[in-house]
């Protein structure tokens, strides 16, 4: 292997995107309005769920409670603390039933603080062992399991917060109260937000989907115009071909990536946790291996056009199965052993461990160690598939 | 010194006065035979070619010309028989540095510039670069293309292109030079040009074997071999041929000796 042969390959194709206004656009356009256009409709959680409230709370009987203060109403508390960007709160005065709002589709929800709710939280601080905690009762139209998830996690989150601004000015325990659920979060918390889980996903897709588009088109020219033989008879190897190559798609790969993380980084202010050279190295490993599946499926197509078929073959398993928008362990279970045929989720799986949980070598080994292995079978095959003669 | 030739048995009146050894032995081709499935596309081929020759393959489309080419520089592989280049059996590759392939196909890149094709077909031979810049500018002059330097490929003519791709056969200085038709789509004027260029380069020793189907021009051919239909049935000077078969051009040689034409 000589270098400066090699490097000639290298030159000339990224002289050649330079040119290719359409091939470079590619490059950088597809990735970064899929993270714009997924990133503000879906990434922006859900935002202005309509719910009713209907608070019956009666507070306490006054002087009932050394403890309590008498003006204290406790549905109130946690109603106010319910966050109205993402709950667009309707209280309900009526005493009719508030249910048929929901059936009717006029509001998501319905919470109900019953009229003992203050009262029964002194007696379960009191008693804790005798007496029930209260209850909030949340009437769901179920049709939309993120709305769920987000109205349970508003109203979780508004009790912790008031019950631990009551202990605070009371000065007591929080070990005491009655519903204390708390939530500890290993990596990520309330902030993760589906564009930080989104964005390692896409640059893992868009450099997949880049190099083998863009080497399987120019492998299908490089046949059909006749270079190829040129570069057969010539001193070069085809392990020259296919590394230099392989060095300007890590060039574009690496540019490519970081034009996404910035523009994810202004546009979205996602944080990443964990090392940014380790993400790149995942990177240039998902480019070695789909640049070698391209060559191998160039040799499958006879022009740009039928090359142009492939898009669906490659696009569809890796939108659908390898956890760019969705987790793998949300697809059915059927279809999940499909997913480990897929490099790459293995990709997608090692960047969000990377971006998110801020993992290293050590955890993500298994990741990687895949990557590798078809990165080195793709590329040796595709040497091979270059050295046959008919 | 008298050269007599060792296939037909003629002295060549242009390897007189040579300074090389004209009886090398550049190519030489034993029993060669493709077959594409049931098809014999070359059959039984046999020939010697000797070193500063400009060899002509003579035949029309389909009479296998492309396909002894291929097989000669190791991008299909023979069905039966052998091949030797420089001594060196087929396929070889450590002798790839004094060979030129021009395919038949433009075999250019269309989205890079002609200095960029030019600088990358120098690049893969491992030129060094002031040398490979000197040899551009000469090659440029050569095919005439000085003011499209800087041109993308895709917006230069067919025949820019085609002078293009000879430019990048001939750029790392092969000894031994295989021109799959060069001289399709290019004007008269400038086919007189490359002649000329193609005898000067024999002049210095380099082999030469070139493809046609225009049996005018053959006569530039210090020897020709006539094709049909995968054999070569015949093979000389262009002037033997035609004392031969007693006709004025290459072309009636070629119809008398396929049972087309009586002299
Ligand atoms: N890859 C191939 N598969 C099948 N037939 C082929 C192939 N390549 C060439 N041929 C056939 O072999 C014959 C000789 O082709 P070729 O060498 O290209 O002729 P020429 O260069 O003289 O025009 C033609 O009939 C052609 O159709
Ligand atoms: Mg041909």
């Amino acid at each position: 292997m000589r270098l400066r042969r090699t490097l000639a390959f290298s030159r000339r194709a990224l002289l050649q995107f330079r040119h290719d206004r359409r091939t470079f656009a590619f490059v950088l356009i597809m990735p970064l309005l899929m993270i714009l256009i997924f990133g503000y409709t879906f990434g922006g959680d859900v935002k202005g769920i309509t719910v009713e409230v209907m608070n019956q709370d009666a507070g306490l009987t006054p002087g009932s409670s050394l403890l309590l203060p008498d003006g204290l109403f406790l549905a109130k508390e946690v109603t106010q603390n319910l966050d109205e960007n993402v709950l667009s709160l309707h209280i309900n005065t009526n005493s009719e039933d508030g249910r048929q709002i929901v059936h009717e589709g006029k509001a998501w929800a319905m919470i109900v603080f019953p009229a003992n709710f203050t009262q029964k939280f002194l007696a379960s601080i009191m008693t804790p062992d005798t007496i029930p905690s209260p209850k909030i009762e949340i009437y769901l139209d179920g049709s939309n399991p993120t709305i769920v998830a987000a109205i349970l996690k508003e109203v979780t989150k508004s009790v912790q917060t008031t019950l631990r601004e009551l202990s605070a000015s009371l000065n007591i325990s929080e070990v005491d109260m009655p519903i204390a659920i708390e939530q500890i979060y290993a990596y990520g918390g309330d902030q993760t937000r589906f564009i930080d889980y989104f964005a390692p996903g896409v640059i893992s897709f868009a450099i997949m989907m880049v190099t083998t588009m863009i080497t399987i088109i120019l492998f299908v020219n490089e046949r059909r115009n006749g270079t190829l033989q040129r570069l057969l008879v010539s001193p070069a190897s085809e392990s020259e071909i296919v590394v230099g190559y392989a060095l300007a798609f890590a060039v574009i790969g690496v540019i490519q990536s970081i034009v996404v993380l910035v523009a994810a980084i202004l546009f979205f202010g996602i944080t990443i946790v964990g090392n940014i050279f380790l993400a790149l190295v995942v990177i240039l490993l998902l480019a070695f291996g789909h640049q070698g599946l391209g060559i191998l499926l160039s040799a499958g197509a006879k022009n740009e056009l039928q090359a142009i078929q492939f898009i669906p073959l490659i696009l569809f398993p890796s939108i659908l199965l390898a956890g760019l928008f969705w987790p793998i362990e949300s697809i059915p279970s059927y279809l999940q052993p499909l997913s480990y045929l897929i490099p790459l989720r293995y990709g997608i799986d090692a960047e969000r461990s990377i971006m998110l949980r801020g993992w290293g070598v050590g955890e993500i080994w298994v990741d990687i160690g895949i990557l590798v292995l078809f990165a080195v079978l793709t590329l040796s095959a595709s040497v091979l598939l270059l050295k046959r003669r008919n | 010194m008298k050269v007599t030739c060792p296939s037909c048995g003629l002295v060549g009146k242009v390897m007189f006065d040579r300074l090389f050894d004209a009886s090398a032995k550049v190519v030489e081709i034993h029993d060669l035979t493709k077959a594409f499935g049931k098809f014999t596309a070359v059959d039984s081929l046999n020939l010697t070619i000797f070193k500063g020759e400009i060899y002509g393959l003579l035949g029309p489309n389909g009479s296998g010309k492309t396909t002894i080419i291929k097989m000669l520089c190791g991008l299909l592989r023979p069905t039966a028989g052998s091949a030797k280049i420089f001594g060196h059996p087929i396929p070889y590759k450590s002798i790839m540095n004094q060979i030129g392939y021009m395919p038949q196909d433009t075999a250019i890149y269309l989205d890079n510039t002609v200095h960029e094709n030019l600088l990358f077909f120098g690049g893969i031979y491992g030129m060094p670069k002031n040398q490979l810049e000197k040899k551009e500018r000469e090659m440029l002059a050569f095919v005439n293309l000085k003011d499209w330097r800087d041109s993308l490929v895709s917006t230069l003519s067919g025949g820019m292109k085609h002078r293009l791709s000879l430019a990048c056969s001939l750029i790392h200085e092969p000894t031994l030079v295989f021109l799959d038709e060069p001289t399709v789509g290019v004007d008269p004027e400038l086919r007189a040009t490359f002649w000329g260029y193609f005898e000067s380069l024999a002049q210095k020793g380099i082999t030469v074997i070139i493809t046609t189907h225009y049996m005018d021009e053959a006569d530039h051919c210090t020897r020709v071999g006539l094709l049909r239909q995968g054999h070569l049935i015949a093979d000389g000077r262009p002037g033997e041929l035609k004392e031969k078969t007693r006709t004025r051009s290459l072309e009636e040689a070629f119809l008398f000796l396929t049972g087309r034409k009586q002299s």
